[in-house]
């Protein structure tokens, strides 16, 4: 019986936090468009094209008001969808880099880096964390960036969709690697 | 807690993800764990290193307004793309939505539907297992009700009664009309006697399946099975012992009462091709049976 009640409580829940949402589009943005950005910017390491992928998530979250939780499980969502659109993105890109000429993969390589704007050593620095998180599998590396973020384990297992209870030892892994490699990549 | 603390545990315990009881056991197991409280300083180490490694890539500046006006103006396009389309598909639209009215429900229609649902799953099942009635050990529906307003036919056991409906069914082919049985009537044993009808009685059934309408098809096989009878009951004949006129009794009645239930059955589901087929089935056993018994017949006589 508990189980049920609670059951029922969850979804009444869930269904008041969807329509809290559907009332402030602009509030969700307000709050989640940097962790969107971040994230998106984490995966295509371009910040023209995670702009773009934050657009697509927020669109689809725009289209998707009536359908999509709300309060604690939205950030989850928003996550779980940057992730799928930055790495069809990335798809694509690798796509259009093996299609295209030399010309086009020049460009792009170097639009992975940094805005001109920013100073050398902070690229290096950008430049050598990426090339370390490149080297930790999945799904330790998106739990050890969500983490970094500020994610709590239970908005990371609703992200990628892993148990709760596994995210500990997969952010502990993932760090580890992480240090191991970026000792390596730092000397 | 006495085992040391795993490396999950311990990044949850950095973290902040751990119960209350679980954060105070961790606790008091780092002041008493030299391995653990080692292992906790070479994390920590490792928690500053990764958050200064990756601030740089996490505190970069985020374009906020940048998205703003992006994501504000694809909005935008997307509503007037919407209204566009809505435009330009509104007949087919339409057309959809004439169609999926169809299977909008009110709650009286969704019970009206749910019961004939119902009731036609019902009749299928029904159906079905009218189908699989073919065994012989069923009582045959049709020849229990073309028998039952008989007046002149004399008591016997139920398998008596069934061949003595079939018999006038040749008849009423209107072809090859099966002479009247007194020749085995005088031979055979009482009990066969006591089924065989009389001819008054022959004609008053004859009028009563000739308003039994005939599938396709079922013409032929009567015909064969009159015929076979009249060459079984023939004159010249010498007389079955009664053992094995009993045997012979027994299994007509077993093959009439399958085609009487077949029978029945296709009548009900004319339609049905199975039914249809069960139905000459049943025939052709019986024509099989008649044919066996009458070639013994002939072959005692020319003997």
């Amino acid at each position: 019986m508990s189980g049920q009640a609670r059951a029922l409580i969850d979804s009444m829940a869930k269904e008041f936090a969807t329509a809290a949402t559907a009332l402030s589009f602009d509030e969700a943005f307000t709050l989640h468009h940097r962790a969107v950005f971040r994230t998106a910017r984490s995966v295509v390491r371009d910040s023209a094209l995670a702009e773009d992928v934050t657009q697509e998530v927020f669109l689809r979250l725009y289209r998707n008001l009536d359908s999509t939780p709300g309060d604690d499980l939205l950030r989850p969502w928003l996550l779980r969808v940057t992730l799928n659109v930055a790495r069809n993105t990335l798809r694509g890109q690798s796509r259009s880099m093996a299609r295209d000429d030399e010309y086009h993969k020049t460009t792009t390589t170097e639009s992975w880096f940094p805005a001109p704007e920013e100073d050398y050593e902070r690229r290096l620095a950008i430049e050598e964390a990426r090339r370390a998180l490149d080297k930790i599998k999945e799904p330790m590396r998106s739990c050890l960036m969500l983490k970094q973020q500020g994610l709590s384990y239970r908005e990371i297992a609703d992200t990628l969709a892993l148990k709760e209870t596994n995210v500990g030892s997969l952010v502990a892994r993932g760090r580890k690697e992480f240090a191991r490699v970026y000792g390596k990549i730092g000397r | 807690m006495r085992e040391c603390l795993d490396e999950g545990i311990l990044q949850s315990y950095f973290d902040g993800e751990l119960s209350r009881d679980q954060m105070e056991s961790a606790t008091s197991h780092l002041a008493s764990c030299s391995i653990c409280s080692a292992t906790a300083r070479e994390l920590e180490g490792e928690l500053n290193l990764v958050s200064t490694a990756l601030s740089h890539e996490f505190d970069a500046p985020v374009p906020t307004e940048s998205l703003r006006a992006r994501i504000d103006a694809a909005i935008a396009g997307a509503q007037l793309t919407n209204g566009n389309r809505a435009a330009v598909d509104s007949p087919v639209r339409g057309w959809w939505q004439s169609l999926s009215a169809l299977f909008a429900f009110t709650p009286q229609q969704s019970f009206g539907y749910a019961a004939l649902v119902v009731v036609l799953a019902f009749a299928a099942i029904f159906g079905i297992l009218q189908l699989r009635k073919t065994t012989p050990t069923q009582s045959p529906d049709y020849v229990a009700n073309s028998n039952s307003d008989k007046p002149a036919i004399p008591s016997g056991n139920g398998s008596e009664r069934n061949e003595v409906a079939l018999a006038p069914k040749t008849s009423d082919a209107g072809i090859a009309t099966p002479a009247p049985p007194k020749a085995i009537r005088q031979t055979v044993s009482r009990k066969v006697r006591q089924v065989r009808p009389k001819a008054a009685d022959v004609n008053d059934v004859n009028s009563e399946v000739a308003e039994v309408k005939l599938l396709p098809g079922e013409r032929s096989y009567l015909q064969t099975i009159a015929a076979l009878d009249s060459t079984i009951k023939g004159k010249g004949n010498r007389p079955m012992t009664p053992a094995l006129q009993a045997e012979y009794e027994r299994n007509l009645a077993l093959v009439d009462r399958a085609l009487a239930a077949t029978r029945s059955a296709a009548k009900k589901n004319p339609n049905d091709p199975e039914a249809v087929e069960f139905m000459f089935t049943a025939y052709e056993n019986k024509v099989s049976l008649l044919n066996a018994v009458a070639d013994a017949r002939v072959y005692n006589r020319q003997q």
